[in-house]
């Protein structure tokens, strides 16, 4: 089996090579996707066996120093995280096809964009299966770069190219802390080896803690965690949609996914972790969807939820840790088995959203949603496919949002913590989750409703034509996913199994889950009643009669008079002022006859990025200051040179004893 | 079994059209007039399913779905809710999350069809509806949280069960009632959070996203909203019925007698109160949450204290 996933490996790395060489546009997307196809077939294939429950399967090789050895080890983890990456690449790359088409048309060579998604694929395979840190770090390395050069597909545009190069950044700010860890890892083992990590890491010891916060921090940072977020609202509008999706659905999986291998490799935490992972996972999901619920820009705004996802995600995750540190597996199973859904439905629908804006921007040339509105006259697939995810991600049932989420509440809400306070926190954080999912709804039901209904709120907006099949069929694969998940959840879980049964779950974790088969076959009713309620409300809405909407009266409304986007969200972002800090600049008339015209422009602007740099730049401030009195006291600045010295002079004597 | 099952489906088919004629009635009463018959809403309803819909050019299918999206919602909660004091329909474990996922799917269709109009009217009472909604979650899930703690049960109707037998559940109790009797007010667009039948689309929440309705359309909105509101009232009647959890004609009575009596205290309230203004209504829902954390504390209480 190992050597069908080489295999894929050199036809993706062969693929990418063509892609470059070879000077058709249609050629090199077609060679793309054939391999993309090949490789996804092999790595299907190699981890099929391990989804029916087979073991794990390694394979090494000897190498030069300083790596000695390679070792590739698919396990339930791996083949989770591979049996949905690759073929998702693949549908990212078939949906590039379509999208990048008008750029071909206009002779732009778009050779080495479809290597990098080949080259994408390949990180995957590396970061999901090897065993060693610097072949790991390659693959990081791999897919970081891959992405900093697919998100700078525009780079004449000098906003896409600041983007780009915040992203390239803020990923290598991750890189330093996870190689920090694997030093420290190193110059105690003496091995690069994650078995040899796992050892080490396995035992109570004061490195430990030291080790789980720097790889926590370098992973959320990849994975977009606030307050580590920043750098991605950015990315993602800058980016080509295709890209956008496969970052926020595929690519930042691997963060996740760094972070459940050292969980494994770790074993029992303990319980300061799993809090520490809880309220991290709380942070992100709050802050993330309160940001969504205010943007104007629609990628921006997609870009933050996946934040948020991530923090759900990581709820789960967090509950997990608690009930594998209390040895409550009921409650690891809750947590674990919601946590890795989510990130698989995370990865359906998002990517869906995604792409659907792309179709918005293929049309109008813009995701402002000040200027958009009654799209879904004109692009009625791309509407009914964004409203389907749209309804996903904010966990309404009967999608597959919403089983994940169950499957965290109930985790959350079973009471299955030792003590009454730590269950009364529990259920606060279903409290918060749930307003996580009330804003979401908001978020979600403004971005469709503002982006597709009513009338265009720019009269004169020009409107292409519907996406082409090369970008639907991708979102109507991605919008089966959705659904299918949502009412057969046993599609899902058999990816999730393999994965969960590395997790301390109890010997009976189906029977464990089966209370919850009831809200299952409650979803499936529901469908089935909704079906019929929206066949019905469709087939009476063709023959109605038609009119003016009723405008209470007034008879000169205008397009420019309807809700936007800014307006529907204004009194829920007055209530979270102090998190949500808006932007103002206006110029307005003064006098009584105005001369001049005034203008006003109002943004939300992201607290964390504007704070950053007002702490920056009092810090900077300080330093000035204290660097300028210190001249005027040359006694001072003498004795504290003194202490200084003293200080390393004690550390290192602290250290030689040691 | 059987007979919480009729009483249910009793329940179900002809209590939501008596609560909304109470209410009105209580109203009327208030202010000195003899008030519509209770049945009204049967009649307008008759009267809007004789009648042709009339759709804006603007909307799309959105507009013609959400209705019924609505209706279905609405009577797939009250499947799950012991509309006559005990045996719902439907009971399973962790139902109660269904059951506010489903109301806001059913918020969302009536938000999106609101905006479908291109109205700003509609819009606004959608962005309102949106936003107070995000506050009254968190409060529902702290009652539901905590209600459950109290009694150990994971289901709707078992933590509905929960009678004060010491202090701190008592103190739950009288919190988790006040929780659910806002939650009510603002989930059925009710004074003093909202005014049924204002006549200025301004202060509107409920009723102006519904402004472009017409025919059967409308009247499975006003099904639905009665529908809701019989589910709201019975989660407070059932947890001040004495005799909830028991099958039986007298305690469904019981239960739907108290739920009367909610409707009797709404339309009082409706009657006497001014509608709060629209800024401070995240004031009142807050109250909810508020009263929601008091009833999740208690439960440490109850358990006293660390293990």
């Amino acid at each position: 089996m190992p050597t069908l996933l080489l295999f894929s490996l050199a036809v993706l790395l062969l693929g990418a090579v063509l892609c470059v060489v070879l000077r058709a546009n249609r050629a090199s997307a077609w060679v793309s996707l054939l391999t993309q196809a090949v490789a996804s077939a092999l790595t299907l294939a190699s981890v099929f066996p391990l989804l029916r429950g087979a073991a794990p399967f390694e394979h090494s090789w000897p190498w030069p120093p300083p790596i000695e050895r390679v070792v590739f080890r698919v396990d339930g983890l791996s083949a989770f995280f591979l049996s949905w990456s690759l073929p998702m690449t693949l549908l990212g790359t078939v949906y590039a096809a379509g999208y990048l088409k008008p750029y071909f048309d206009r002779g732009r060579h778009g050779g080495p964009h479809f290597a990098l998604l080949n080259l994408t694929s390949v990180a995957f395979v590396l970061i999901y299966t090897v065993q060693n840190a610097l072949v790991f770090v390659l693959g990081w390395e791999i897919a970081a770069v891959a992405a900093w050069l697919l998100v700078i597909w525009d780079y004449k545009n000098q906003k896409v190219r600041f983007a780009g190069f915040n992203y390239l950044v803020s990923t290598h700010v991750g890189l330093f802390v996870l190689v920090a860890a694997f030093m420290l890892l190193h110059s105690s083992t003496g091995s690069m080896d994650f078995h040899a990590f796992g050892d080490f890491l396995s035992h109570p010891r004061p490195l430990r803690g030291t080790i789980f916060v720097l790889l926590g921090v370098s992973f959320a940072l990849k994975s977009a965690f606030f307050p580590f977020h920043t750098w991605l609202p950015r990315a993602h509008s800058a980016a080509p949609a295709h890209v956008s999706a496969l970052m926020s659905g595929v690519i930042h999986k691997a963060g996740l996914f760094g972070f459940l291998r050292f969980t494994l490799l770790m074993g029992r935490p303990e319980e300061w972790m799993g809090w520490s992972v809880l309220g991290f996972g709380v942070l992100s999901a709050c802050f993330g969807v309160l940001y969504t619920a205010t943007q104007r820009d629609l990628k921006r705004l997609l870009g933050y939820s996946s934040t948020e996802n991530v923090g759900i995600a990581a709820i789960g995750f967090g509950v997990g840790y608690l009930g594998w540190s209390w040895g409550v597996p009921a409650l690891a199973l809750c947590g674990f088995a919601g946590g890795l859904l989510h990130i698989l439905n995370h990865a359906f629908f998002k990517c869906l959203l995604f792409y659907a804006a792309g179709s918005v921007y293929r049309a109008t040339h813009t995701v402002d949603l000040e200027r958009l509105g009654g799209l879904a006259k004109r692009l009625p697939h791309t509407a009914g496919l964004f409203l389907l995810g749209g309804l996903a991600i904010s966990a309404l049932p009967p999608l597959n949002g919403f089983v994940s989420e169950l499957l965290i509440y109930s985790g959350l809400l079973g009471s299955g913590a030792p003590s009454s306070q730590d269950n009364l926190v529990l259920v606060a954080t279903a409290a918060l989750l749930a307003f996580v999912g009330a804003v979401s709804a908001l978020s979600m039901s403004r971005a469709f409703g503002i982006t597709f209904l009513g009338n265009a709120r720019e009269p004169g907006l020009q409107v292409g034509t519907e996406a082409p099949a090369f970008m639907l069929a991708p979102m109507w694969l991605h919008a089966l996913g959705v659904i299918v998940i949502g009412l057969v959840p046993e599609a899902g879980m058999l990816l999730v199994r393999p994965a969960l049964r590395l997790f301390p779950i109890g010997p009976n974790a189906d029977a464990a889950l089966a209370p919850l088969a009831a809200a299952l076959w409650a979803n499936r009713l529901l469908a089935a009643f909704l079906l019929v309620a929206g066949v019905f409300g469709f087939l009476r809405a063709r023959r109605a009669r038609r009119t003016a909407t009723w405008g209470c009266g007034y008879t000169a409304g205008s397009e420019r008079m309807q809700y936007t986007g800014s307006s529907f969200a204004a009194h829920f972002a007055r209530i979270f002022e102090p998190l949500l800090p808006a932007l103002r600049r206006e110029r307005l008339p003064s006098e009584l006859f105005p001369q001049h015209s005034g203008q006003l422009a109002t943004n939300h602007v992201d607290a964390v990025e504007r704070r950053i740099f007002e702490v920056l730049g009092r810090g900077e401030d300080l330093v000035v200051r204290m660097s300028e009195s210190i001249p005027e006291q040359p006694r001072f600045a003498f004795a504290a040179g003194l202490a200084v010295l003293v200080l390393i002079g004690v550390l290192l004597l602290e250290s030689g004893a040691q | 079994m059987s007979i919480a099952l009729v009483t249910n489906l009793v329940a179900l088919l002809v209590m939501p059209f008596a609560l909304t004629g109470v209410i009105n009635r209580v109203k009327s009463l208030w202010s000195g007039r003899k008030g519509p018959p209770i049945f009204q809403l049967v009649y307008d309803v008759r009267r809007l399913l004789r009648k042709a819909p009339v759709f804006s050019h603007t909307t799309t299918a959105v507009f013609g779905i959400a209705p019924y999206v609505l209706l279905v919602t609405s009577v797939a909660s009250a499947l799950i809710t012991p509309l006559s004091g005990s045996t719902p329909f439907v009971s399973f474990p962790f139902d109660f999350v269904w059951f506010a996922y489903v109301w806001a799917l059913g918020r969302v269709a009536l938000m999106l069809s609101a905006l479908d109009t291109g109205s700003s009217f509609e819009g606004m009472g959608a962005a309102r509806e949106a936003t107070f909604s995000t506050l009254l979650e968190p409060a529902l899930f702290l009652v539901a949280g905590a209600l459950c703690a109290f009694t150990h049960s994971h289901t709707l109707e078992g933590a509905l069960a929960l009678r004060p037998h010491d202090g701190a559940s008592l103190l739950a109790w009288i919190a988790a009632l006040v929780a659910l009797v806002i939650v009510l007010q603002v989930e059925v667009a009710r004074m003093p959070v909202d005014d049924p039948t204002t006549h200025l689309e301004l202060t509107m929440i409920h009723e102006v996203m519904v402004l472009d309705h017409s025919g059967i359309e409308l009247a499975a909105i006003q099904v639905a909203s009665a529908v809701k509101l019989l589910v709201g009232a019975s989660f407070v009647a059932s947890l001040l019925n004495p005799w909830a959890g028991q099958a039986g004609i007298l305690p469904a009575l019981a239960c739907l007698t108290l739920s009367l009596l909610v409707a009797v205290l709404l339309g009082t309230v409706e009657a006497l109160i001014a509608r709060l203004k629209l800024r401070t209504v995240p004031q009142y829902i807050v109250v909810a949450i508020s009263a929601g954390l008091l009833a999740l504390l208690a439960t440490t209480w109850q358990t006293g204290g660390v293990q």
